[in-house]
């Protein structure tokens, strides 16, 4: 990237791979998220709850995913960038302690933005991904710009 | 086509809003950052941030879809104290389809958030093994104390009928 905040024509192509973000989420995590977001529902820590929801664990808030997506982009391009749009479709319930990955690759290379395809992965003991917890994701990215078209 | 009754169809239009009493606050990015594990200096060094070329701290982008702290909602028994529809489709179980964002600026401490939700659509599909599904689309719109555009969130709730109607 230049001083100027631009990047420079052939940076990006299509194909390229965002570098995937893994993270455990710890129920100690969840408890914060929970406090963090003012959503205290019960079944993403309560273990009485999660036995009368009759799922395997805490449930993860599957919010947490569009954070997680934001910031793989922007660990990967940097604060001279702005995700102006990201969806994301559920797919699994996701536990916790369990192990997610975000992954990515760029699909379209504008003059001054990428879109990208991401989904969410649990990863497995072997590293591979286990099942999907949300796809497909698809963010569209400003670059050269540390903020979005209304901050003025 | 049951679960599509002309009292579903009605709730299409449904509007609230809620506008926060405060303003949004430093703490509560750096707070999100940290459960998260974000750990990007724009939500926690002003000086940093300012180097960027914004105002100074922010948030992780997503925060303001995904908080419940401008809506100032008691704390029920099942720990939920977000806009809720209040829709109950007995014999169904309740799924999230999924979310999407746009962001239209970075928010700023000093911002007062104003989110106005809306049923924009309700649909009934039906699934491969024969089971209905209602699909309730809501869009929230958030804005800053001038009326300026934040962010946008259209998120979708389906409603699956349950084997046998159970």
């Amino acid at each position: 990237m230049t001083e100027a905040g631009k990047y420079a024509v052939g940076t990006f192509s299509v194909g390229d791979t965002v570098p995937p973000l893994e993270r455990r989420i710890g129920l100690a995590d969840m408890v914060a998220y929970a406090g963090a977001t003012w959503d205290w529902y019960r079944l993403h820590y309560d273990p009485e709850y999660v036995k009368k929801a009759q799922v395997p664990g805490p449930v993860v808030d599957g919010q947490v995913f569009g954070a997680l997506l934001v910031e793989q982009i922007q660990d990967w391009l940097g604060p001279q960038s702005f995700v102006h749009k990201l969806d994301f479709t559920f797919k699994a319930l996701v536990f916790a302690e369990e192990i997610v990955r975000c992954e990515g690759s760029v699909t379209e290379v504008g003059e001054d933005y990428l879109v990208l395809e991401q989904r969410v992965v649990v990863v497995g003991p072997d590293g591979e991904a286990a099942r999907v917890a949300a796809a497909p994701a698809r963010a569209r990215v400003l670059l050269g710009t540390p903020d979005g078209p209304a901050a003025g | 086509m049951k679960l599509l009754t002309d009292e579903v169809r009605a709730l299409v239009g449904s509007k609230r809003v809620y506008t926060a009493p405060e303003e949004f606050g430093g703490a509560a990015g750096r707070y999100f950052g940290l459960a998260i594990g974000d750990h990007n200096p724009l939500y926690s060094d002003p000086e940093y941030a300012r180097a960027q070329g914004l105002r100074g701290v922010t948030a992780p982008l997503t925060l303001i879809c995904e908080t419940n702290q401008y809506a100032n909602l008691p704390i029920p028994a099942d720990g939920y104290a977000g806009h809720e529809w209040g829709i109950e489709i007995p014999g169904t179980r309740k799924v999230r389809g999924g979310n999407s964002y746009t962001f239209h600026r970075r928010i700023r401490p000093d911002d007062v958030v104003t989110a106005t939700w809306e049923i924009t659509d309700v649909t009934g599909k039906t699934t491969r093994s024969g089971a209905e599904m209602l699909i309730i689309s809501s869009k929230a719109t958030y804005t800053d104390r001038n009326g300026g555009l934040l962010a946008e969130n259209e998120e979708t709730i389906i409603f699956v009928e349950l084997e046998g109607g159970q």
